[in-house]
């Protein structure tokens, strides 16, 4: 993910003078990498693991850390406000749970309220899944009557302007004519009573996850004060992206107060809540992850470096403080990794390699390296195509009707299907080489597939070779002592046959089926003159094409 | 040299004999029913053996600019003007012989002005007004009738017009061609030579047959030589292409590495795909932007390790035995048995896993993998990778930087960076970075060690380290491309030409 910041505002959050290089060397070494830098502009992207980051005020934090201007566990202090959020019941099979917060005293002007914005939308659509887990809304306090109420209403009883229109909307029309509405309206549509969130004014300030209301979700320079929300569905993840998101606005020197959730069963949650998860880590478990014989002071040195709160415990452990706007730890290995980068991935010395197995290359391979030698012996130039293609090439311009794997999503017909057949691409190949010189002899040796609903993925991937051949004149004798020449070096003297066909792809009386030990495996022949103007071909041209089983059933 | 004709200097020789006087090379091929390139390459073997004089000739020919062209359709302007005064009687107004005659008015003063030097208008002002009139009966231009010649097909002029041909040149009406010619003769004074070794040469042996070995009548003949310090023409043979040739010297690289090939399915269940690899199961990567869906004739798959199976459910739900929190969100079967085209080689590790769970392990595998792009020239739906795995007990992050290392250096590449990265699956990850002759500093991959909720559920706890490397990069810079489409390029001439070499 990118984050765009202005150089002047990061480097003063981060308060030390940097020159670009040093700033480019730090980001790279704590997973951030710079994109591009414009002006005072600086893109840098961002792991997506590290939603604490996706913010200037995140990302000056992190380095501030890192380069030890201040060290240990990134901490929030949260005043009680003695304000209340009431949720009323319904809404526990629509969207059960909503976190808030509220910051005196934050400097608003539009470059800021600018990146409030972006970090609103980072987190909403990758930690909140587009809006599905959890949303976010920042409002005006000033204007709250509390407590607030979150409740299921009927869509049509839901009036009110929502945010960048001048009149007022009710539910159904925010869901059809807002771009908002029509973006994210499938999260809550198919419920008979939509989440919204109003005041004791009875003011609605949104209509969760959709939009804010006009009156009272529009931040302007004046605001200092403001109420954040975040609704969900997944109560970790609501959690998670307050305390970023109010992180993130007391860096820029807010003062956070908390509020007391209650739920329509009694229970209440205070939130925020900065309270730091622990965790205990055997530092034998650190040595053998990383391979990096570490002291309990560098370690400790090391997690304080990546925001952490760190303690060497007697019985050679450390506990570890997780700090609350880190979301991506979800086992030891992810504070362990925390280490090595806090030790710095530049101050690792690789390892030499020790383990000993013999190499292989697969059976299937080397078959197939065969076949492609053995064709280019009988002096056919090697092609590679796609993969894809589309469903006319396969079937409407073979006269084939076979069936094929279909992909749901393509964003092209072109490239929409898997291929079933080496020969129609190899066609589709000559006629797009008309002008080179003739003769033209070229092969493929490739997987094709084919529907199979007896595999686990109701897929057979089946190597395949197919040859052609195009001149003036063709010679179907010579292309069948080719195919001889190909078996026989295969193994397959005697077990081979050919047995004459009637195939829409050739012409009748010159083409037969290759089968070994008795069973169909292939065919050849001299192409009909119809496929050949389907594909615009102005060449004769005799061709083959063999599929070679994946087991290898009839290789000795 | 030998003294001895080959079978192409005879022919050449011996029609510039019968000819008997300088020939241009092209009228020589034409006679001999060859190409002019063979001919020449055979007349300078000639006159570097002193038998045959060699002229240069610069011809000078002339042509139609597309402006003469258009004139000499539609007439000169100063003989369209002239006409247009002389139909209305032989004097008129300036404008009004423009209208008359048609012309436009980026031409009309180019009529006034060579109307008047050629002598065939008479210009005055009458009441402010210009007033041709006319001062002869009839406008005869050499330029107009030079353009008429070089439509009809000539390419030169009789010498008496030069002066108005270099007109016509400074007029842009026509240009000029400058071809050298060459031109071939006998040495007069070699002709004698020449006799001779025509007439002794036609003897000697030109095949060596069956029989000339077993006589041995070779013994007391000579061997006609043929022309043999030519460069010889372009052919087409078969070949192994380029790109697959490239692919077989990183296989070779990797064998000798010790690792193992391993193979796996293009179309996968997303278990496969994503859920045995730890990727939540509501993660963008499996959304329809960027993966794609199989929808026909199957759209699921199917569960074959029903234990395997419940294994990787409890990881994502709350992490199982492995230690770990889990997604803490629903697993569905639905989604696991949703079938995809595979978005990274990684599947075809846990494969390899699935039916190897003892150490030590090293497996590698190069191949397609799919993702919904629109193809350009920097984005395609199809690329391979390169990608392995190692297993081992005690590996550590260092042995993986130690691994990256020796992969790196073995195709080719020696200076590295390390960068701490981020994949669903590896922790820690570390993304690498390479000093490439020719493209500077290129990310040349990711890697990292499996997480214990990707491993345990197959109940491995030795460590596994995991790398990839695009290696189409690496093929595009050592072969010149630009364009990711000419990967799989189509284009017959430039597979025929192209070769990839490693040292």
């Amino acid at each position: 993910m990118i984050v765009e910041c202005r150089i002047d505002d990061l480097l003063s959050l981060i308060g030390k003078k940097l020159t670009l290089k040093q700033l480019e060397d730090r980001l790279f070494m704590i997973k951030a990498e710079v994109e591009k830098i414009e002006g005072n502009i600086i893109e840098i992207e961002v792991n997506p693991d590290r939603q604490d980051m996706l913010s200037t005020e995140g990302i000056a934090r992190a380095v501030r850390s890192y380069l030890q201007l201040e060290t240990g566990l990134w901490d929030y202090q949260a005043k009680k406000s003695g304000k209340q959020i009431i949720v009323k019941p319904g809404l526990s099979k629509i969207r059960p749970y909503i976190c808030c917060s509220i910051i005196k005293g934050i400097p608003s002007d539009d470059e800021v309220i600018k990146e409030y914005m972006h970090l609103q939308d980072a987190l909403t659509s990758t930690h909140g899944r587009n809006r599905r887990k959890a949303s976010i809304g920042l409002y005006v306090y000033d204007e709250l009557e509390f407590p607030v109420i979150y409740g299921p209403q009927t869509p049509s009883k839901i009036k009110f302007v929502p945010l960048g229109y001048g009149y007022e909307m009710d539910g159904p029309e925010i869901l059809e004519d807002h771009e908002k509405g029509r973006e994210f309206g499938a999260i809550i549509e198919h419920y008979k009573k939509w989440p919204l969130l109003y005041d004791s004014k009875g003011q609605v300030l949104s209509l969760p996850p959709i939009i804010n209301s006009n009156d009272l979700g529009r931040m302007t320079t004046e605001t200092r004060n403001l109420f954040v929300e975040v609704t969900g569905t997944h109560l970790p993840t609501v959690h998670q992206a307050l305390n970023i998101i109010t992180a993130s606005l007391a860096e820029r020197g807010g003062k956070i107060e908390s509020v007391t959730v209650v739920y329509p069963d009694g229970a209440t949650d205070e939130t925020p809540n900065f309270k730091p998860e622990k965790m205990n880590l055997k530092i034998e478990d650190i040595t053998s992850l990383t391979g990096l014989e570490l002291t309990s002071k560098q370690i400790v040195q090391a997690l304080e470096r990546m925001g952490f709160g760190a303690k060497i415990l007697k019985s050679n452990k450390v506990q570890v403080l997780i700090p609350a706007v880190r979301m991506d730890i979800l086992h030891q290995v992810d504070v362990i990794e925390d280490i090595a980068i806090g030790y710095g991935f530049d101050n690792i010395e690789p390892a030499m390699p020790q383990t000993m197995t013999t190499g292989k290359i697969n059976p299937v391979t080397r078959i197939k390296n065969k076949v492609r030698d053995l064709m280019i012996g009988v002096g056919y130039s090697e092609v590679m195509n796609y993969i894809m293609t589309s469903p006319e090439l396969l079937n409407d311009k073979m006269l084939r009707n076979r069936p094929i794997i279909t992909t749901g999503n393509p964003k092209s017909r072109n490239y929409s299907v898997l291929r079933n057949s080496l020969l129609p691409i190899l066609l589709d190949f000559a006629s797009q080489n008309q002008h080179a010189d003739y003769p033209q002899k070229i092969f493929e040796v490739g997987d094709v597939a084919i529907p199979d609903e007896t595999m686990e993925t109701r897929v057979s991937q089946v190597p395949s070779v197919c040859g052609l051949e195009t001149d003036v004149r063709v010679n179907i004798t010579n292309l069948m002592s080719e195919i001889g020449f190909l078996l026989r070096n295969l193994g397959l003297e005697d077990r081979f046959s050919f047995e004459s066909l009637k195939a829409p792809e050739f012409i009748d009386g010159r083409s037969a089926n290759i089968k070994i030990d008795g069973k169909v495996w292939g065919s050849f022949g001299e192409i009909s003159p119809e496929i050949l103007t389907n594909f615009g071909i102005g060449y004769p041209i005799v061709a083959f094409e063999i599929f070679i089983p994946r087991n290898l059933e009839w290789i000795e | 040299m030998s003294e001895q004709l080959t079978e192409g200097e005879r022919t050449v020789l011996s029609e510039l004999k019968n000819l008997g006087q300088r020939v241009s090379t092209s009228q020589l091929a034409n006679n001999l029913r060859q190409r002019e390139e063979r001919v020449t390459s055979i007349l300078n073997s000639l006159a570097s053996r002193n038998l045959v004089e060699i002229h240069s000739r610069e011809i000078v020919s002339y042509s139609l600019t597309s402006e003469g062209e258009n004139y000499a359709d539609n007439g000169l302007p100063e003989v369209r003007l002239f006409e247009g005064v002389k139909n209305l009687g032989g004097k008129a107004s300036f404008d009004d012989a423009v209208t008359h005659s048609g012309l436009d008015q980026k031409t009309k003063e180019i009529a006034m002005n060579w109307a008047r030097k050629n002598g065939w208008v008479q210009i005055s002002k009458e009441e402010g007004v210009t007033v041709l009139s006319t001062l002869i009966d009839e406008a005869e231009s050499d330029v107009a009738d030079i353009l008429l010649q070089l439509n009809s097909g000539k390419d030169t002029v009789s010498k008496n017009q030069s002066d108005y041909l270099k007109q016509a040149i400074e007029r842009k009406l026509v240009s000029e061609t400058i071809t050298k010619k060459f031109e071939a003769e006998i040495i007069d004074s070699e002709i004698r030579k020449v006799e001779q070794l025509l007439s002794a040469g036609v003897g000697g042996i030109g095949n060596l047959t069956p029989e000339i070995i077993y006589s041995g009548s070779w013994k007391e003949d000579s061997f006609r030589p043929y022309n043999v310090d030519i460069i010889p023409a372009y052919a087409n043979y078969g070949k192994k292409h380029p790109y697959a040739e490239f692919n077989d010297w990183l296989r070779e690289i990797m064998i000798g590495l010790g690792f193992t090939e391993w193979f796996g399915p293009y179309v996968e269940t997303e278990f496969w795909g994503h859920d045995a690899l730890f990727v939540p199961q509501d993660h963008v990567s499996r959304e329809v932007q960027d993966q794609f869906r199989v929808e026909h004739p199957y759209d699921h798959g199917e569960i074959i390790d029903k234990k395997y199976y419940k294994g990787v459910k409890a990881v994502h739900e709350n992490g199982g035995n492995t230690g770990s929190k889990g997604w803490d969100w629903p697993y569905s079967e639905e989604v696991a048995t949703r079938l995809c085209l595979r978005p990274h080689t990684t599947p075809v590790s846990m494969r390899y896993l699935y039916e190897h769970r003892e150490s030590p392990q090293k497996m590698f595998i190069i191949d397609r993998n799919f993702r919904s792009e629109t193809l350009s020239a920097t984005h395609a739906q199809e690329f391979n990778q390169c990608e392995g795995i190692i297993m081992d007990k005690g590996l550590t992050l260092r042995d993986l930087l130690g691994y990256l290392t020796s992969i790196c250096k073995a195709v080719g590449i020696e200076k590295l960076k390390f960068k701490p990265g981020q994949f669903p699956f590896t922790e820690p990850s570390v993304e690498t970075f390479g000093k490439h002759e020719k493209l500077g500093w290129i990310e040349l991959g990711g890697s990292g060690i499996f997480r214990p909720e990707v491993t345990i559920p197959l109940g491995i706890r030795d460590p596994v380290l995991a790398w990839g490397i695009g290696s189409g990069r690496l093929y595009m810079a050592a072969m010149g491309i630009n364009d990711i489409r000419d990967l799989y390029s189509r284009d017959l001439n430039w597979i025929r030409r192209s070769h990839f070499i490693s040292r």
